[in-house]
């Protein structure tokens, strides 16, 4: 794994485009298959979001461990979950990650450090306090890194997790994606501060801000707060500031936010065209590539569609299957 | 050559050959040490615990695996079921179990939930040990019995001893069980003197234990209410009525082949339950005796419960809140 | 490669969602459209929603025109890459078009009806361990004496019911009797009064039993006693009956209707009479004691145990027990649960026996021939004149108790049970 600041290969850049175009495409094909009615209960997707995601966990391996929200399935693709695995997952199949018994906020996968979505605001933060804690008393070298939205760090866990988390100097780092809306609530609304990442003060941790439009930003900023968990000087709080273009859920009406301010995130500020635009420019990946992950990534969503379609539901005695260990 | 210690003693050693055991076993909750950071004021172990009950423990494992946590139960008890879900075997403990307002979402929706969401890719073996029930004056909001709440989440698993043997037992048991543990420690009896045997041995869980044998009648109690059982049993002896005692040991798995058994051989049954009388143990027995016991039943179910209301301080009011042999008796009576 | 048409369906935006409202398609069709264009304009729970086009290509077809509402799930248009590739609507219409089904109302649960609540059974309660153990042992549970709470049949009851069953007397043909026996010695036999059995006689079983065998007879219809196919129970029947139980011949004892029949056996079948003893007797039942008895056999039918027992006290009792109130209710209790014991169909047909015997034997007092005590009590208001009886059979004696009503085997035990130790003892 190269040091943090060093500059990227351009196997690494155009791994790291790969993620992030999987995750948009297959977020964006969600949005098309619920708007078809093939896709039940809520989805909560993370276009636009994809360079925090993607930027944080190319500094991770699987021996660390990662969880996140309702919104997790850009944390789940860029911590390795296989995709195909997910969609049948989102489709109730019996192939699916969770053998379709979690769906789309409980999309989990231990095998690859990934601690699962999690449908309860705020509930994955304690969690990831307690992954650091394993690391630290097993002394793994690993790090815990817990995403979480604005709206979490209003919640009681958030506070009582990272109070703990730096009186312990647990290896963690808890990753805020401030994409300015708690479901239909601004988040000035709600919050009395501006910066998420001032909330650090009161537990004596570590901060830092990010430009969560910019995958080099937040590359740069996590790796620095990674490198800090694993040397054990202790937690950070990372705050990226960024934008969800699709709404809290799919068929959100968008109500509570001006068409003009979404069309400038989307259309200024775009990750994957800036990321795009930057390796072009600086020389670092030919264009033609670029087109073809593009190109790759569309046929291998629509393929993992088609196999979760056709896959088996569970069978019903799996209702009872893994309430427990045994008993 | 039988020992005799209290159900605190009996926890201890329990905790103790745990931790000996298996390194992945630690322990973490408020003043579980206490007087943490003091050491160069020759502080060391303030408490061991609020009833001593994790006394030595800091001393023999070490400040990485015996943690005092700061007054965060959500926090703590969240990070126990992530670090649970990594690899580590956490002990932690919830002070009273009043305290589970501050705390439920780690416990019902991750810890219950994580194995059966993620398919079976997830354990928790997490083991929660709080102190339960009423008979301290300790009022309203430290004397509550809610083992109901937590037999009642599918994914957890909730045990209640009522001797100090079943104590250690159980607890060692719940510890190398593989899901999350509720391991309930009735205040009460904590300082009650019984046999302890040596050694490290487990009671296993979902198995009820004939505590007493008889045929007129059965009763059927857990934690403090073995004991208001048994002093019932001794009465009704006396006046020639032969009764049987049943220690459930096990709220969640539940011994139903053992109640459906005691039944079976008196056709008469009370049910003792500290806990209060809406959707609890008590009904839950009575509900599966009538529904797979109905030709055995010889008279209806009674309930001998707390009632309906917070427990009150008052000594005089305390004492006539929790379930009494006296009370027992007037339900045999009512048996027929 | 062409690319396969893309569906525009009405889109379910959000759980709730049944159905929207095509308001416009603001791009004509034949014309293209660019991916995330504006393609079409919905409105649903009073709010437009503005759709992007999921693909690029030309707007091929449309098949709901505004204004229509549709179910979520209607294929509404297609897009197609080219404007001329081959397309076929109507193909692609049935493989795309998915509206959802209306939720049908839950259908009104298919309940069997409740039978009609039929008159609140006149059957105590039975406990399902018992009712599990008659049905197995083939017995009715309506004739089971129950001693659980609120007369509730138990398993115990059952199987005490089934072990009394087990020892009855057969007397006559399909006829056996209860007939229970206690202590040893020379046999005593107790024969109950109208509406009683043998319990009746509790206070002088224990007393006589330490010296003789003492059986009690509950007659036809009584206790366990098969009723008999006859509608009246004749006193010359029930008197053929107590002759028919096996053993020796016997201290006969009879109260009051039990007297009427002892004094028949000891007519007709003297061999089977050691001595007798005669109750409260009567030869010719006079109009209040037939007034009683219709009472009793009426409010036997139609109302409770107690309201019957309490009818009964003045009747049965002397003045000194009706005046204490603390006795007075404990009586009515031991009334009332002997009383409840005996069906109104055998108070019926021992009614009718009664009636037809009473005055036959008039004459024929003179010729009992066994020793005879006749036992009255000093407050007998249903069969005063006891003493008459006496004077007509030969060398009777006769003792009436002072102070006591009809029922003085429960009312004045000891001097009743004095007496007839005296005259049993002393033959």
């Amino acid at each position: 794994m190269p040091a943090p600041g060093a500059p990227l290969s351009t196997e690494t850049l155009m791994d790291v485009y790969r993620q992030m175009r999987t995750i948009r495409a297959f977020e964006e094909k969600l949005s098309e298959l619920v708007m078809a009615g093939k896709l039940a209960g809520f989805l909560h997707l993370y276009a636009g979001e994809e360079a925090v995601a993607v930027g944080v966990c190319a500094h991770l391996t699987d021996r660390d461990v990662v969880n996140s929200t309702h919104r997790g399935h850009g944390h789940c693709i860029a911590k390795g979950v296989d995709v195909g695995g997910m969609m049948a997952e989102l489709f109730g199949r019996r192939t699916g990650i969770c053998k379709g018994k979690g769906g789309s906020m409980h999309i989990a996968d231990l095998d690859h450090g990934m601690l699962g979505a999690n449908g309860i605001v705020g509930a994955g933060i304690p969690l990831t306090a307690g992954a650091a804690l394993t690391a630290q008393v097993k002394q793994t070298g690993g790090v815990a890194v817990g995403f979480f939205g604005d709206g979490a760090t209003n919640q009681g866990q958030f506070h009582e997790a990272l109070n703990l988390a730096a009186v312990w100097r647990l290896p963690a780092v808890f990753v805020a994606e401030n994409n300015l809306y708690g479901e239909a609530t601004p988040m000035e609304f709600v919050t009395p501060v501006r910066d998420l990442a001032a909330r650090a003060a009161s537990y004596g941790m570590r901060s830092a801000i990010a430009d969560g439009m910019d995958f080099f930003d937040v590359h740069a900023k996590a790796g620095e707060a990674i490198a800090h968990a694993r040397r054990g000087d202790g937690p950070t709080l990372l705050e990226c500031k960024t934008y969800r273009y699709f709404g809290h859920y799919v068929g959100d009406p968008l109500t509570y936010r001006t068409k003009e301010e979404a069309d400038d995130w989307m259309q200024n500020r775009d990750p994957l065209q800036r990321f795009a635009e930057r390796v072009v420019r600086d020389g670092l990946v030919e264009a033609g590539n670029l087109a073809r992950i593009d190109r790759e990534t569309t046929d291998r969503i629509e393929a993992a569609v088609r196999a979760a379609e056709q896959a088996p539901f569970p069978d019903p005695s799996e209702l009872l299957t893994d309430v427990y260990v045994k008993g | 050559m039988a020992r005799e210690l209290p159900m605190v003693m009996a926890i201890n050693e329990a905790l103790h050959l745990a931790m000996q055991a298996d390194p992945d076993v630690i322990v973490l909750g408020e003043d579980v040490a206490g007087g943490g950071g003091r050491a160069d004021q020759g502080i060391e172990e303030a408490w061991g615990g609020i009833m001593g009950a994790t006394r030595g423990l800091l001393k023999a494992f070490g400040p990485t695996r015996v943690r005092d946590t700061p007054i965060s139960e959500m926090g703590f008890l969240g990070a126990a079921v992530g670090a649970a879900a990594t690899g580590l075997r956490p002990v932690a403990e919830l002070m009273f179990i009043d305290f589970i307002g501050v705390a439920l979402d780690p416990l019902l929706n991750q810890a219950a939930k994580l194995r059966y969401m993620f398919g079976g890719k997830a354990r928790v073996p997490l083991t929660v040990r709080t102190s339960v029930g009423a008979g301290l004056r300790s009022a309203a909001q430290h004397s509550q019995s809610l083992w109901g709440i937590t037999t009642g989440i599918p994914g957890l698993k909730t045990v209640v001893p009522s001797t100090p043997a079943d104590a250690k037992g159980l607890l060692l048991a719940a510890i190398r069980d593989d899901d999350p543990v509720v391991f309930c420690e009735p205040k009460s009896l904590m300082f009650v003197s019984g046999e302890l045997p040596e050694g490290d041995y487990t009671v296993p869980l979902g198995k009820a234990n004939v505590v007493r044998a008889g045929s007129d009648v059965s009763l059927v109690g857990f934690g403090r209410t073995v004991q208001t059982a048994l002093e019932a049993a001794d009465a009704l002896a006396k006046a020639g009525t032969s009764a049987e005692v049943l220690d459930l040991r096990s709220l969640q798995p539940l011994d139903e082949e053992a109640i459906l058994a005691t039944l079976a051989k008196t056709g008469r049954l009370i049910v003792v339950d500290e806990g209060t009388p809406r959707c609890g143990i008590a009904s839950d027995v009575a509900a599966l005796c009538v529904d797979r016991g109905f030709d055995l039943l010889n008279g209806p179910v009674k309930r001998v419960t707390a009632p309906h209301a917070p427990v009150p301080f008052s000594p005089v009011l305390e004492d006539a809140y929790m379930p009494t042999a006296a009370r027992v008796l007037a339900a045999v009576h009512e048996l027929g | 490669m062409t690319r396969v048409p893309t569906p525009i369906a009405m889109p379910k935006l959000g759980m709730t969602m049944r159905e929207g409202t095509v308001v416009a398609w603001p791009v004509p069709v034949g014309a293209p459209v660019a991916k995330g264009q504006l393609v079409l304009v919905i409105e649903s729970e009073k709010a437009e929603v503005e759709i992007e086009a999921p693909a690029s290509g030309v707007l091929r077809h449309v098949w709901v025109e505004p204004p229509a509402i549709v179910p979520c799930g209607t294929l509404l248009a297609a897009i197609t890459a080219t404007a001329d590739e081959p397309f076929d609507p109507d193909a692609f219409r049935r493989e795309h078009d998915r509206p959802e089904a209306p939720v049908a109302p839950a259908p009104a649960a298919a309940v069997a009806p409740l039978p009609a609540a039929g008159p609140r059974a006149a059957a105590p309660a039975i406990t399902p361990a018992a009712r599990t153990l008659a049905r197995q042992l083939g017995v009715d549970p309506a004739v089971v004496p129950g001693t659980g709470p609120g007369g509730r049949v138990t398993r115990e009851d059952v199987e005490a019911w089934v072990e009394r069953r087990r020892s009855l007397v057969p007397v006559a043909d399909g006829v056996a009797l209860e007939a229970p026996a206690t202590g040893a010695g020379d046999p005593v036999l107790l024969l109950p009064g109208f509406g009683t059995d043998v319990s009746a006689f509790a206070r002088q079983i224990p007393a006589l039993a330490e010296r003789f065998r003492v059986v009690g007879v509950n007659p036809r219809g009584v206790g366990q006693s098969n009723p008999g196919p006859a509608e009246r129970h004749d006193v010359a029947t029930s008197a053929a009956d107590a002759a028919a139980l096996p053993g020796a011949p016997a201290h006969v004892i009879g109260a009051s209707l039990g007297a009427a029949v002892a004094l028949e056996l000891a007519l007709t079948l003297p061999a089977r009479v050691r001595s007798l003893t005669l109750v409260t007797p009567f030869v010719d039942a006079g109009p209040r004691l037939l007034a009683v008895l219709d009472a009793w056999c009426r409010v036997a039918r139609t109302g409770p145990a107690d309201t019957l027992a309490r009818m009964l006290l003045p009747w049965l009792f002397s003045a000194r027990t009706l005046a204490d109130d603390a006795a007075r209710e404990r009586v009515v209790r031991g009334l009332a649960a002997i009383v409840a014991r005996i069906p109104a169909s055998t108070l019926d047909r021992s009614a009718a026996g009664l009636r037809a015997w009473s005055g036959t034997r008039r004459d024929a007092l003179r010729d009992v021939a066994v020793p005879t005590l006749v036992l009255g009590a000093g407050d007998d208001l249903l069969t005063p004149g006891v003493e008459a009886i006496a004077a007509a059979i030969p060398r009777a004696a006769c003792v009436v108790v002072p102070g006591a009503g009809h029922a003085v085997c429960l009312e004045a035990p000891d001097a009743v049970n004095a007496a007839i130790l005296r005259h049993v003892g002393g033959s």
